[in-house]
């Protein structure tokens, strides 16, 4: 970096008028007797992008609070920074190189868009269990490993689709057993505090899941190979390859930006499953009950919802986002009985980012996560330390998070009938 | 003699086992068996204080052991990186502290051992042998390193523990595995993965009643582990027989009742967070003099699925079966590491016995949730008080008349 004097003067500066206008901000809409629920968000995103001149504005006419004023001080803040950091160090790949900066966003979008889809299954066991599954990432690395497995050592000529589906179905059913076996308690009142009891309970299963994977799959690295191969195209023309061009690993459109196949598959793979899901929960009874226990699980009971049994049915479809999302990823990443830990953190950040049990928010938030992911490990000037510190940027997201909007991107303020209160 | 105290007897038969032991033990395997015994105090001084955090406050803090390498890590980079000498070097960064100079060592990481890029090897040769390198002494690098965790939790706790219980267990995993990311990241100054080492708890050996014991005897660290132990114990019972631990409790059974009645929840939670991340961080920095080198490996999901283990299966409502229990579960892990074989098939038991271990947190929690030990001693507290309830219950019988119920 060239003038890291003016970065992190400039970062100073920001986070100072940051913490001043969150802190006043809700001192004087408390003293005007206004509501204070987001104060905090906006008297910070407008203090670091506007220094003291939009605070004053704010604590002059202390306006009521909307989601514009909450949008538009913090896309100024993002702005800010990246203004700051393109000034302080103007040599750096992500300031002068375009093509890099656009191949760095699309990927980053396309992996953000994997990440939502594993998150999604977190937010759906949240928002109808009350519980946040911390076997997740071991679901996510079953799912790869049962795919491996089918696709690349027992059965290599059967096609990835069956060993896709194999994976999922057996998380499924490993899902709705255990939902079955070990979370019952929870709902009937055999266990005190079912938040805590949900928590160690899912530790305890992930812990498990996880070395007798590799008792018995062992601790060497295993990688899929490619489920399909991309077509050979070349638009408009073979000599001019301007607009699209692609060989069998890679897709490069509009000549600037590479995109390796194992993750273009998986993302459209995700985005249709997405759609499944979405038409399952919003046209179909079972999926309509789901979300009716989601929202208020005693009036779903009058109704006629059995919630127990949509508890089971939310984890076991949970278990298998995870383990799709990890089927999908098998043949672009190397394989390992630990490799679920960095996701599962990843999807918890995203689910709180997004809303605690929102489903669109954990899209928004994985799609966030993974542009941000994408920008630390492109933009950081020292490349090595950049790569070891990716699950960091994660945790400065959920920081910010924490400190500036609990609830979430587009959480709600109530969710999940009984297990979901503090 | 009355049932009551035999829990009681049993604690002080423990202690006075755990006195003798060390003395009365002369087996081949004497520096191997005290070796797991220290280390089982380790785990059950970290036990018992995420006991009190988990069982008593109701705080699910995943980042016990990220807290242990914040302790081990402070007093390791203390010891390594700064010393004390009479006369200036004028290679390194230093400042004048009483008549000597406070030199802090370049981070060079894992080339330091070469001469010419350490600055106080450089100056020691300039030197001669005339002047006299002393290095930090080992207990203010384990105070210090104790503070740091404190501290830490202080941050970690004002940030989350304001918000439910989901996000403490949600932020302290990231926390912890941030923390190894960076260790590892950082080699220049924690030399990463290959760890960094530290000086013995007694660099210079240590006379005990009349006997020298080497820096490598088993004998002072036992003791010392031990003594903390029993330290950590009493202190975690006092807060918890205390009000503090009054108020802790009702925060766990009904924070927003709790906060009706008064008690200021936040800051009870921020409390006993600080509390028991800084017992973690002072026994990461005691067992990383002893062990002599800490890793980042330490720092993995695994050590801390153990501590979650070992506080279910004695049992997570109360801090003395919790530690008890990790004594025994240490002893059980290292009597499962022999493999063996049935037929062709090579059971691999350094890994099964973790899933066996797994396998048995689940059924605990399941089952017996209260632990496998606290049920034992229950029978011995209670045992008498449920025949008594019984037998008095038996003589009121015929008095149990429909509508009397009203006028009792």
């Amino acid at each position: 970096m060239e003038f890291s004097g003016i970065f992190w003067g400039v970062i100073g500066w920001m986070i100072f008028w940051g913490v001043t206008g969150s802190i006043v901000s809700r001192r004087v809409y408390l003293h005007k007797d206004l509501d204070t629920s987001n104060t905090g968000l906006v008297g910070s995103m407008l203090g670091a992008a506007t220094g003291p001149v939009g605070l004053a504005f704010l604590w002059m006419k202390t306006p009521e609070i909307t989601t514009r004023m909450m949008l538009f001080p913090s896309l100024a803040t993002v702005a800010v920074f990246m203004l700051t950091f393109s000034i302080s160090d103007p040599g750096n790949l992500c300031v002068t190189n375009g093509s890099f900066v656009a191949s760095q966003i699309s990927n980053g979008l396309i992996i953000g868009i994997i990440y939502g889809f594993m998150a999604l299954g977190l937010t759906l066991i949240f928002s109808i269990l009350g519980v946040v599954s911390f076997a997740h990432g071991e679901f996510y690395m079953i799912g790869g490993m049962i795919t491996y497995f089918f696709t690349t050592v027992w059965f290599p000529e059967l096609g990835p689709i069956v060993g896709i589906l194999a994976a999922c179905i057996s998380t499924f059913i490993l899902g709705a057993v255990f939902e079955r076996v070990f979370l019952t308690p929870m709902y009937t009142g055999k266990v005190d505090r079912p938040v805590e009891y949900g928590i160690l309970i899912t530790f305890g299963l992930a812990f498990t899941l996880q070395y007798f994977i590799q008792a018995t799959v062992g601790a060497n690295p295993v990688k899929a190979k490619r489920f399909f191969d991309f077509p050979k195209v070349r638009l408009p023309s073979a000599e001019d390859p301007w607009l699209i061009k692609t060989s069998r690993g890679n897709m490069e459109l509009f000549d600037t930006i590479s995109i390796s196949n194992p993750r273009f598959t998986a993302a459209v793979m995700c985005i249709l499953v997405f759609l499944a899901l979405m038409y399952f929960l919003r046209r179909t009874w079972t999926g309509k009950a789901l979300r009716a226990v989601s929202l208020d699980r005693d009036a779903a009971a009058i109704a006629g919802i059995n919630p127990n049994k949509m508890n089971m049915l939310a984890f076991a479809l949970g278990s298998m986002i995870a383990a799709l999302a990890g089927a999908m990823l098998v043949q672009a990443f190397s394989w390992l009985p630990q490799v679920g830990a960095i996701p599962a953190m990843r999807s918890f950040v995203i689910v709180v980012l997004g809303g605690l049990g929102s489903i669109p928010g954990a899209f928004l938030g994985g799609v966030i996560v993974g542009l941000v992911e994408a920008a630390g490990t492109g933009c950081i000037p020292n490349a090595q330390k950049a790569a070891s510190y990716i699950p960091a940027y994660g945790m400065i997201v959920l920081t910010l998070t924490l400190l500036l909007r609990p609830t979430g991107l587009l959480g709600r303020k109530y969710a999940s009938g009984t297990h979901g209160k503090v | 003699m009355n049932k009551t105290h035999a829990p009681n007897i049993a604690g002080v038969v423990l202690i006075a086992f755990f006195m003798a032991f060390p003395f009365v033990y002369t087996a081949d395997d004497y520096p191997y068996i005290m070796h797991i015994l220290i280390t089982g105090f380790f785990y059950a001084i970290l036990t018992a204080s995420w006991t009190m955090l988990a069982g008593y406050a109701g705080q699910f803090s995943f980042g016990h052991m990220g807290f242990m390498a914040v302790g081990a890590y402070t007093t390791a980079l203390f010891s390594h990186y700064i010393y004390l000498t009479p006369e200036p070097t004028n290679f390194c960064t230093e400042f004048a502290f009483g008549d000597g100079y406070l030199i802090v060592l370049d981070p060079i990481g894992v080339t330091s051992s070469t001469l010419k890029q350490d600055c106080l090897r450089q100056a020691m040769e300039v030197w001669g042998d005339g002047v006299a390198v002393t290095p930090m002494p080992v207990w203010l690098g384990i105070t210090l390193g104790t503070l740091m965790g404190g501290i830490f939790g202080f941050l970690i706790g004002t940030l989350v523990l304001p918000l439910r219980a989901a996000y403490l267990a949600l932020f302290t995993l990231g926390f912890s595995e941030i923390l190894r990311a960076a260790i590892s990241a950082e080699i220049a100054v924690t030399r990463g993965q290959a760890g960094i080492e530290l000086p013995a708890l007694f660099q210079d050996g240590v006379t005990l009643f009349g006997k020298h014991f080497d820096k490598t005897d088993k004998l002072p660290p036992y003791f010392i582990m031990f003594f903390l132990l029993l330290f950590c114990l009493g202190l975690l019972g006092l807060l918890a027989k205390s009000k503090f631990g009054l108020f802790v409790r009702a925060l766990r059974e009904d924070q927003d009742a709790a906060a009706a009645l008064g008690v200021n929840t936040t800051r009870y939670k921020v409390m006993v967070f600080v509390i028991t991340s800084m017992i973690a961080a002072g026994a990461g920095a005691t067992m990383a003099h002893y062990v002599g080198i800490i890793s980042p490996n330490n720092l993995v999901i695994l050590q801390m699925s153990l501590i979650v283990a070992m506080a279910v299966i004695g049992g997570v409502e109360n801090i003395v079966a919790a530690a008890v229990g990790a004594i025994l579960l240490e002893f059980l892990l290292e009597m499962l590491r022999n493999s063996f074989q049935i037929g062709p098939v090579e059971i691999d038991m350094t890994v099964w016995r973790l899933v066996f271990f797994g396998v048995l947190l689940m059924l605990t929690l399941r089952f017996s949730p209260k632990g496998l030990l606290v049920p034992t001693i229950d029978y011995f507290l209670r045992g008498h008080i449920g025949k008594e309830t019984v037998a008095k219950r038996g003589q009121n019988k015929p008095d149990d008349e429909p509508g009397s119920e009203a006028v009792n």
